[in-house]
């Protein structure tokens, strides 16, 4: 719980010894997904021993192409299964956008693969490309799994279309989700005509072998991490609603007791995604920050209410029972590198900076925190920040619009006015899109390398 | 939170992909270097262009023809040839697996039966195998261009040699049997043995690991290992250090060819 610690040299000595950043595990992971790329390309490599003439080629960009798409289809599930190395280290906002990066890439990858595998099919049976649909409907009737492997890509094509930035904005979030969970459905069709039909898995045992371990392995993840923990966790924990306390008009917070919280491992910064099991809430699940340090018997999450979930959250009844997956978030006290901390919190963003404010161990004057909102009305949870800083000596400072409704000035200047040695902060930062962009850019002017500014952001 | 730039970063991601896999292809070699040894004997480029040109008579022998990839798999087609005429056809690879095992045990035979009889790769397509049997002429085709290449009596992998035209020759007369396929790690390896008087007077590979390190090893190994079956008369052979794998193979696919041979 709230650790204060008297100022001194020796109350920061202390605070040093127990700051000792994590590196994220981002590198090595993407040089082993590397790795893994150029065993593929090995394997098609090794079972061609030529290529005769152009139909061979095509056939050949086909299949390499094939077998890139399938690695990759195997790691894109992969960055979905909640791993906590990737979710707690790399953090769930940076594997999210991997996630929807290496989606697209995948998608065209398969686009490729089946133009070009039938384009060249078609000129072996000595057609022209014009006949690439009579070709495809040929290969999906007489070879094996083929069926299967084409309900399984035009599902995958009805989800990537649905995915397009301004499609998806046009769909209720809950809708896209579950369209979206049907990737799963795809990816287990198109496995089996890579088995049976792969040119290289025919040749070479060893490969195949390899190929179900890769899938193996994803879908041993995503069974264990996406569905026995989170059952596990909430069958000891059995969360539910403890109070909704109305913070500041249309910020609401959510008490939720349960048992051993503490076990759950959570650490302030982090998230959950939780799911209320009330009446048309059943079904979707969001992802709030904790707003404050867990304790043992109570959770506590602060929400804005903006859309059709959150503005419900006010009516949630105590009792109702409460589904959470997590913690996730590499917000965490685990990036901080520095003795001196500026947290910076823009709007609702303020929740997982409350809870890291009171947390991040510190002596007086080494934690600030910069709060951001359209007016003073509009700093949620403002008395117990007020509380945390005079406790433990800690600077907290305001930034609203001024009366006739003019923006706040955060700028390189003016935080270097009014934090002097803002460069030697570690930043932590909360806050909508276009507010964490101004004031990184702000920051960066001021002088704090990129490094030491952690942010969490959820835009794709 | 730097700026992202998804245009040029899709741009870059299609631009790499596409150039790595055009560098790939463009590395492929147009012919397998494998094949032209597979093809036995290979005689000097001269030879092909005697004036003689395709009325050249086909050397005594076996050969095997290039495989043909179709669209549900390789074809490939091997001839035995005596006294300038095909004695036997025979598919050492067809399209393997679901639909294919029933087109393929279907049309095969057939194929070669035409193979036989029409002496060239002049033959019919059987109906319902289209692909199967383009293939199969193709193969037959190089198998005869390969034949032809290889000339006169004695140029051939022959397993009559200087016996030529003793085929019916009684009790004597020598045998070829093709083991099975034994898969190993590497690839696949075949052993064709010829057995003549109760003995194996001539043991070799007709499918062996290949690409990459395992070329090396195959020339190195089969050799000692034909050697070796030709002296044990059995499949109790040592294994070649260093091919294990392939050794392994051999035996396998050796005691197959006998089973076959004393059955």
């Amino acid at each position: 719980m709230t650790t204060t610690l008297a100022g001194g040299r020796a109350a920061r000595r202390q605070t040093m010894r127990r700051i000792r950043p994590r590196r994220s595990p981002a590198v090595p992971l993407l040089l082993a997904v590397g790795a893994g790329a150029v065993a593929v390309l090995w394997l098609w490599w090794s079972s061609t021993p030529s290529l005769a003439d152009t139909t061979q080629k095509i056939i050949a960009a086909g299949r390499i192409t094939g077998l890139l798409g399938g690695y990759l289809m195997a790691l894109v599930v992969l960055q979905m299964a909640r791993v906590p190395a990737l979710e707690r280290r790399v953090g769930s906002d940076r594997v999210a956008r991997w996630h929807a990066m290496s989606g697209r890439y995948t998608v065209s990858l398969v686009v490729a693969h089946v133009f070009l595998i039938m384009w060249g099919y078609a000129r072996q049976a000595g057609r022209s490309l014009g006949d690439i649909v009579q070709q495809t409907v040929t290969s999906i009737s007489t070879l094996p799994d083929m069926g299967k492997a084409a309900t399984g890509t035009g599902l995958l094509f009805v989800i990537a279309f649905l995915s397009i930035g301004p499609v998806r904005r046009r769909l209720p979030y809950d809708g896209w989700y579950h369209v979206h969970l049907l990737t799963y459905a795809a990816v287990f069709l198109t496995f089996w005509h890579q088995i049976t039909t792969g040119n290289e898995f025919a040749v070479e045992p060893a490969a195949k072998t390899f190929w179900y371990g890769l899938y193996g392995v994803v879908t041993a993840l995503v069974l264990w991490y996406r569905i026995i923990t989170p059952v596990r966790l909430n069958l000891r924990h059995r969360m539910r609603v403890a109070a909704v306390i109305e913070e500041t008009p249309g910020i609401v917070s959510v008490l939720i007791s349960g048992r051993r919280l503490h076990r759950m491992g959570a650490e302030a910064g982090q998230f959950f995604r939780w799911r209320f099991l009330a009446p048309g809430m059943r079904f979707s699940s969001h992802p709030y920050s904790l707003s404050a340090a867990p304790r043992p018997d109570m959770l506590r999450i602060t929400v804005k209410a903006i859309g059709d979930h959150t503005s419900r959250l006010r009516e949630l009844e105590p009792g109702t029972r409460v589904w959470a997956e997590g913690p996730y978030g590499a917000l965490t006290a685990q990036r901080r590198s520095r003795g001196k901390v500026l947290l910076v919190a823009g709007g609702v963003g303020i929740t997982p900076m409350r809870a890291l404010f009171e947390t991040l161990p510190g002596a007086a004057g080494d934690i600030t925190l910069l709060y951001r909102a359209n007016s003073t009305q509009d700093l949620a949870l403002w008395g117990e920040l007020a509380k945390i800083a005079d406790e433990r000596g800690a600077r907290l400072m305001y930034a609203v619009n001024s009366p006739d409704g003019e923006r706040p000035d955060i700028s390189a200047d003016s935080l270097r006015r009014k934090i002097p040695d803002v460069d030697r902060h570690d930043v932590f930062m909360c806050g909508p899109p276009g507010f964490a962009q101004s004031v990184y850019e702000a920051l960066r002017g001021a002088g704090v390398p990129a490094r030491r500014i952690h942010h969490e952001s959820f835009e794709m | 939170m730097r700026k992202s730039h998804p245009v040029r970063r899709a741009v870059l991601a299609t631009a790499a992909t596409v150039s790595g896999i055009v560098l790939l292809l463009s590395l492929k070699p147009a012919s397998d270097p494998g094949a032209a040894q597979a093809a036995g004997g290979a005689a000097p480029p001269a030879a092909a262009q005697s004036p003689q040109g395709g009325a050249q008579p086909i050397g005594d022998g076996t050969v095997t023809g290039d495989a043909v990839s179709t669209q549900y798999g390789a074809v490939q087609v091997r001839l035995t040839v005596s006294g300038g005429r095909i004695t036997r056809a025979e598919a050492v690879q067809a399209p393997k697996g679901g639909q294919s095992d029933q087109v393929t045990s279907r049309s095969v035979p057939k194929l070669n039966r035409a193979a036989v009889t029409a002496g060239s790769a002049d033959i019919d397509t059987v109906s319902g195998a289209t692909y199967t049997s383009t293939g199969y002429k193709k193969s037959l085709q190089s198998a005869l261009d390969k034949a032809r290449a290889a000339g006169g009596p004695g140029g051939g992998t022959g397993d009559g040699g200087g016996a030529g035209g003793g085929s019916d020759a009684g009790e004597d007369r020598a045998r070829t049997v093709t083991g099975d396929a034994a898969q190993t790690q590497y690839g696949p390896v075949q052993v064709r043995i010829t057995v003549s008087g109760g003995k194996i007077t001539k043991a070799e590979a007709v499918r062996t690991p290949k690409g990459g390190q395992s070329d090396q090893i195959t020339s190195n190994a089969v050799p000692k290992l034909n050697q070796a079956a030709v002296t044990a008369g059995s499949a109790d052979i040592d294994a070649v250090s260093g091919a294990t794998y392939t050794s392994a193979g051999y035996k396998q696919s050796l005691q197959s060819a006998l089973d076959k041979a004393g059955g």
